[in-house]
C-alpha cells in the first residue's frame, strides 16, 4: 500500500466532494419541500389527495433509489423533448438530482407525517380557538413545532442521504467516489484511493451521526 | 438455612446495606419491612445474588454466595423467588412457564415436568388455566402462576419481594391465602412486604429496616406487642401501615 | 413525439439465441432474489450475535459490536461493495485469490461478493433491532430468569430473544425489504440482476419505457408480497393475550 499519491490527487477529489455535497443539500432541500407537501396531503381530509400521496410514498419505497436514478437518467432527456419538442441538454446532474429529491421525498414524508401527528392535538384546538384558519394553524403552530421534534430524524435521514450520492457512479457523474476511483485507476493504485474514500465517508458520517446524538439528547432533555 | 453476615452494599457513593446481618432457621417465616428506600428489596436480592454485595457474606444452605468459586445459577435453581411484578414469561403459556426451568435448569423429562407444574397449578387454583399465556390472567393470578413456577423448582427456601404491591386491592387476598397455606406446610420464607395481617398471622420473626440498616429483628409478638419498646422509627412506621 | 410505445416488447425476441425479454426479466429476479435471500441469513445470524454482544455486560464484547455497527453503517454501500470486489481478493492468500478470479466464473465472483458485502451491511442494522428489542423488555424478564438458575445463554435463548424477535418483526421487515432493493447494487459490479437486465433491454430494444416500468412493477409487487408474508409471520408468532406485538 502506497497513499503518497493522494496528496497530489486532493484538488480533484475536493471537486468530487464538491458536486457530492451539492447533491446533498440540493437533495436535502427539495426532498424535504416535497416531503412536506406530500406530508400535509397525506393527512388531508380529502381522501383523493391523502390516497395519491400514500400510493407516491409506498412507490418509492418500493422500488431501488439505483433504478430511480437509472431510469431518470434515461428518462428526464426524453421527457422534456417531449415537451418542448427539442432537444434539452439536461446532464446526469439535474436528472440524479431530480431523481434524489422525488425519492427522499418519500422517506421525508413519512419522517415529517410522524411529526406532525405528534403534537398533541389540542395545540390544534388552541390555535383554531385564536381564530387561525387551517393554513395558519399549520405554518405559525404545528409545522414550527413538529420540525423541532424531528429534526434529528431530518437529519438522519440526511446522512443516509449523503452515503446514497454515491450511486450517482452509476450514471458516470463524477462525484466523490468516482473521482477518487478515477484517480486511482489513472494512477494506477486504485485499492489506496478506495480506502482512503472509504474513510473519507466514514470520518464524515460518522462525526455527523455524533453530532446529531449529541443534539437529540439536548433535545429530550 | 440462610444467614446473613454483615452484608454492606453501595451504588457508587451511596450506601444502601449498612452492615446488615440475619439467620433464617429452616421452616421460619421472616417478615421483612420498613419504608421505601430502607434496602428491604436490595436486601432480599442479595440472598440469591441477583444484587451483588461489596462487603460481608451470605451462606444459604451451606453454599456461600461471596465465594467466587459459587456456581450461581445452581444456587439459584434452589432458591425460589416471587416479584413484585410477577415477571412470567409473555411469550410462554401457563404450562410452559411452570416447565421450561425444569427441563433446562433441572434437566428433567418434559412429562415430569408438566406433571409437577399441573400438580402445583391445582394447588394455587389455576388448573384450569393452564393453556392460557400470562397476558390473558388477572393480576392475581399471574403472581399465584409465579408462586407455583418458583414451588416447580423444589426450592429449600422461597423469597418473596413485595408479591402483592403491584397487585388491585381485591387480589391481595388470593396471593397472601396461597402464601399462608404455603408458611403452614413448614416452606422456609423470607417476604420482603406491608401486609402486617400476614406477618401476624404466619411470621415466626419480623425485621425493620431503616436507611440500609436492621433496625429491628424480633418475634412477632414482640414486634407487634408492646409499642414502647421499638425504636422510635419503627413505630412511626407501624403506625402508617396498621389499621386503627 | 417520436416514441414508439410497445407493451408487447416483453414477448419479442432479444435477438440471442432464442430467448425474448421476459426470459431476460425472470433470470434477473432470479438473481435478485437468491443474493437477498443469501445475504439475509449472514445478515440475520451475524446481525443477531451482534445485538446480543450489545447487551451483555461485558464491555469488550458490546465494544466490538458497536464498533462494527459503526464502521458499516457509516460507509456508503457501494464503497462496501468496491472493497469486496476489488479489493479484498487481492488481499487472499495466493491459491484464494486465484481461484476467486480465474476458476470462478466472473458471475459466481460477483455474486459471492455481493452477498457477503450485503450480509455484512445489513447485519449492522439488524444488530442494532436485536438490541432495542432486548432493551425493550421489562428488566425483570432477565432477573426473574436469573432467579431460576437460568445461566446467560439460557436467559438469551429462552426468555429474551423469543421475546425480542417478536418486538422487532416490523423494523425487520424492512430491513429484508431493504435487502432486496440493495442488492440491485450487484448490477455496477456486472452481475445482471434485475436492473441489470432492465438497462439491457432499455438499451437493446430502444423501449425503455416499458422495461423500466415492468422493472418497477416487478420490484413493487415484490416489496408488496414480502410485506404480506411477514404480515402473517407476525401474526402466526403473536402471543395471546398481549394487545399489540411491540405495542407497549
Amino acid at each position: 500500500m502506497d497513499f503518497s499519491a493522494i496528496p497530489a490527487a486532493l484538488p480533484s477529489l475536493l471537486e468530487g466532494m464538491l458536486l457530492t455535497l451539492q447533491l446533498l443539500v440540493f437533495g436535502v432541500a427539495g426532498g424535504v419541500a416535497l416531503g412536506t407537501v406530500l406530508a400535509m396531503m397525506r393527512l388531508a381530509h380529502a381522501p383523493l389527495l391523502s390516497n395519491l400521496a400514500g400510493l407516491y410514498v409506498n412507490y418509492f419505497r418500493s422500488i431501488p433509489l439505483l433504478l430511480v436514478i437509472t431510469w431518470f437518467y434515461f428518462a428526464v432527456p426524453f421527457i422534456l423533448r417531449g415537451i418542448t419538442g427539442e432537444d434539452t441538454p439536461v446532464g446526469a446532474f439535474t436528472s440524479c438530482l431530480v431523481a434524489f429529491v422525488m425519492f427522499e421525498a418519500a422517506y421525508f414524508c413519512e419522517i415529517v407525517r410522524a411529526g406532525i401527528q405528534s403534537i398533541p392535538k389540542g395545540q390544534m384546538a388552541a390555535a383554531q380557538a385564536l381564530g387561525m384558519t387551517y393554513g395558519q394553524c399549520m405554518r405559525l403552530v404545528i409545522l414550527p413545532l413538529a420540525f423541532r421534534k424531528m429534526t434529528p430524524l431530518l437529519l438522519q435521514q440526511s446522512i443516509i442521504l449523503f452515503q446514497d450520492t454515491s450511486l450517482v457512479y452509476s450514471v458516470g457523474l463524477m462525484d466523490f467516489l468516482n473521482s477518487a476511483r478515477s484517480r486511482g485507476d489513472i494512477i494506477g493504485q486504485p485499492h489506496e484511493f478506495l480506502i482512503f474514500a472509504g474513510l473519507v465517508y466514514f470520518v464524515l458520517s460518522f462525526s455527523a451521526s455524533l453530532l446529531v446524538k449529541r443534539l437529540q439528547k439536548r433535545l429530550t432533555v | 438455612m440462610i444467614s446473613i453476615k454483615s452484608v454492606s452494599k453501595w451504588y457508587g457513593d451511596f450506601q444502601v446495606l449498612t452492615d446488615c446481618s440475619t439467620e433464617v432457621d429452616k421452616g421460619e417465616v421472616v417478615v421483612v419491612c420498613g419504608p421505601s428506600g430502607s434496602g428491604k428489596s436490595t436486601l432480599i436480592k442479595c440472598v440469591n445474588a441477583l444484587e451483588p454485595f461489596q462487603k460481608g457474606d451470605i451462606v444459604v444452605d451451606g453454599t456461600s454466595i461471596a465465594d467466587p468459586k459459587t456456581d450461581l445459577p445452581k444456587l439459584r435453581a434452589r432458591v425460589g423467588m416471587v416479584f413484585q411484578s410477577f415477571e412470567l414469561f409473555p411469550h410462554l403459556s401457563i404450562t410452559e412457564n411452570l416447565t421450561i426451568a425444569q427441563i433446562k435448569v433441572l434437566g428433567r423429562g418434559k412429562e415430569e415436568a408438566t406433571d409437577k407444574g399441573l400438580k402445583l397449578l391445582e394447588r394455587v387454583g389455576l388448573r384450569d388455566q393452564a393453556l392460557k399465556y400470562p397476558g390473558q390472567l388477572s393480576g392475581g393470578q399471574q403472581q399465584r402462576v409465579a408462586i407455583a413456577r418458583a414451588l416447580a423448582m423444589d426450592p429449600v427456601v422461597m423469597l418473596f419481594d413485595e408479591p402483592t404491591s403491584a397487585l388491585d386491592p381485591e387480589m391481595v387476598h388470593e396471593v397472601l391465602e396461597v402464601m399462608v397455606k404455603l408458611a403452614h406446610a413448614g416452606m422456609t420464607m423470607m417476604c420482603v412486604t406491608h401486609e402486617m395481617g400476614f406477618a401476624r398471622q404466619v411470621a415466626n420473626r419480623v425485621i425493620f429496616m431503616d436507611q440500609g440498616r436492621i433496625v429491628e429483628d424480633c418475634t412477632k409478638d414482640e414486634f407487634f406487642g408492646d409499642l414502647s419498646a421499638r425504636s422510635e422509627r419503627a413505630r412511626r412506621f407501624l403506625d402508617l401501615v396498621l389499621p386503627h | 413525439m417520436n416514441y414508439n410505445w410497445d407493451w408487447g416488447v416483453f414477448f419479442k425476441s432479444t435477438g440471442i439465441g432464442d430467448e425474448i425479454y421476459l426470459d431476460w426479466f425472470l433470470a434477473g429476479l432470479g438473481w435478485t432474489i437468491a443474493l437477498a435471500l443469501s445475504a439475509w441469513i449472514i445478515a440475520l445470524l451475524l446481525g443477531s450475535l451482534l445485538g446480543v454482544l450489545r447487551t451483555v455486560p461485558n464491555r469488550w464484547a458490546s465494544g466490538i459490536a458497536t464498533t462494527y455497527v459503526e464502521i458499516f453503517r457509516n460507509v456508503p454501500l457501494l464503497v462496501q461493495l468496491f472493497l469486496w470486489y476489488f479489493l479484498v481478493p487481492d488481499l487472499l492468500p495466493e491459491p484464494l485469490e486465484l481461484w476467486f478470479k480465474q476458476d470462478l466464473n466472473p458471475a459466481t465472483s460477483a455474486y459471492l461478493s455481493v452477498v457477503v458485502c450485503l450480509g455484512l451491511f445489513t447485519a449492522a442494522r439488524v444488530c442494532e433491532q436485536v438490541r432495542t428489542g432486548i432493551q425493550a423488555l421489562p428488566k425483570g424478564q432477565a432477573a426473574a430468569a436469573r432467579a431460576m438458575g437460568f445461566t446467560l445463554p439460557q436467559i438469551y435463548r429462552y426468555v429474551l430473544l423469543p421475546q425480542a424477535f417478536r418486538i422487532i418483526i416490523p423494523p425487520l421487515t424492512s430491513e429484508f425489504l431493504n435487502i432486496f432493493k440493495n442488492s440491485a447494487v450487484a448490477s455496477l459490479i456486472g452481475l445482471m440482476e434485475l436492473l441489470a437486465q432492465t438497462k439491457q433491454t432499455a438499451e437493446f430494444s430502444a423501449n425503455l419505457f416499458e422495461a423500466f416500468t415492468l422493472a418497477t412493477l416487478i420490484y413493487f409487487v415484490l416489496n408488496m408480497s414480502l410485506m404480506l408474508f411477514m404480515r402473517g409471520v407476525e401474526k402466526k408468532v403473536a402471543v395471546p393475550g398481549l394487545m399489540s406485538v411491540g405495542g407497549k
